[in-house]
């Protein structure tokens, strides 16, 4: 039980700590205020919290797939935000605008990521001969999950200010991307969008189910039998933030060496 | 131009679903973290919905990579899952929460 819970909270962990730790050091890079991420934090775990206790009603929303609609919702909203975040990033005056999005994107990772974490531990609380292995195994799998988001912090917010920048942004973009290869998989559970045959399944070599496989998902969407309608959504929505970060990363490094 | 056209194309895709007539459906339990049956059979090209009862008082995940499927389960709840249309084959199904018991397997035929 407790190698389980490790791997389960780490997979949920790293997604959120990805995003977080790439927006901070964005943040940093940029030189904004880092006070909204606890703020952030709290109110997207508060709303994950009551997300967790209404999931049973919520799930039976939509004939039986709200579950699907609402993360597919949140998980369209980050990618949302994060092209607003590339986009703005590129005038100076509209920095608040740029904390106020990057708040957004947190919140949203919160509740997606915190309320499968919370139905996780609460429904052990009816077990209590497994709960203190699971609790363990949680702590475990979070201590993981936030040292790699640590260390991505580290790389991206404590190098060379273009280097920083441009590791930063291009994170954001594959993170995005992979929104919204989720999305279109959650509408397609819901049956929203026809389910359709894996373009490729590249399991051989990546598994989703070894730690690099997870790594890759959290990191750029990595699906080792994604669809076709799967595989040209992520790549329209990584163009489109791609060459958003290409004007922004271009705008910004001329006015760093003016 | 192409990456209009294949835009085109994944929306007309998308929105075949609707055109769908009645969708079979299957019911799965979970009780004491197992699946019953622990095979469900379906058949091949058809798209079946799948009704899980989960029947323990914990909450479980199913999961399944090959199926591409991850939905939670409230302990004591019902969920809905829409597989399908599949070639014939084995597509595995666990429950994340204890994958040690809750296996089974959808074999299409």
């Amino acid at each position: 039980m407790l190698l389980n819970s490790v791997i389960f909270i780490l997979r949920e962990v790293l997604e959120a700590s990805l995003i977080i730790s790439v927006l901070l050091a964005l943040s940093q890079n940029q030189g904004l205020s880092k006070g909204w991420l606890k703020p952030a934090v709290l109110l997207g775990l508060t709303l994950a919290g009551v997300y967790a206790s209404q999931l049973i009603n919520i799930s039976a929303y939509f004939e039986g797939v709200g579950q699907e609609v609402i993360n597919a919702g949140l998980h369209i909203l980050i990618y949302g935000f994060i092209l607003l975040i590339i986009v703005l990033l590129k005038y100076p005056s509209t920095k608040q605008s740029v904390i106020f999005f990057m708040t957004g994107c947190v919140i949203a990772a919160s509740i997606r990521e915190g309320s499968e974490v919370i139905i996780y531990l609460t429904g052990f609380m009816s077990a209590p001969d497994l709960f203190p292995s699971v609790v363990m195994g949680s702590i475990i799998g979070s201590g993981i999950g936030i040292s790699i988001g640590v260390l991505f912090y580290y790389l991206i917010a404590y190098v060379r200010f273009e280097l920083g920048m441009l590791l930063g942004l291009g994170l954001l973009v594959l993170i995005g991307g992979g929104m919204v290869s989720q999305t279109i998989q959650l509408l397609t559970q819901a049956d929203f969008i026809s389910s359709q045959s894996a373009l490729w399944d590249s399991s051989f070599i990546v598994d989703e189910r070894s730690l690099f496989g997870q790594l890759l998902y959290a990191l750029i969407g990595y699906e080792s039998t994604p669809s076709f309608v799967q595989v040209v959504c992520y790549v329209v929505s990584v163009l489109l933030a791609a060459f958003s970060t290409l004007s922004t990363f271009t705008s910004l490094r001329v006015r760093e060496n003016a | 131009m192409v990456m209009g056209r294949l835009l085109i194309l994944s929306v007309l895709f998308m929105f075949n679903s609707f055109a769908a007539g009645a969708t079979p459906i299957v019911e799965l339990e979970i009780k004491d973290h197992l699946f019953y049956p622990a095979e469900l059979v379906i058949p091949i090209d058809t798209k079946v919905k799948v009704k899980i009862s989960n029947n323990d008082p914990t909450a479980e995940e199913f999961e399944s990579y090959e199926l591409n499927r991850e939905k939670m389960i409230p302990g004591n709840s019902q969920a809905i899952i829409f597989i399908g249309p599949l070639k014939a084959g084995v597509y595995p199904f666990f429950g994340e929460f204890f994958p040690k018991t809750a296996q089974g397997k959808v074999v299409v035929k």
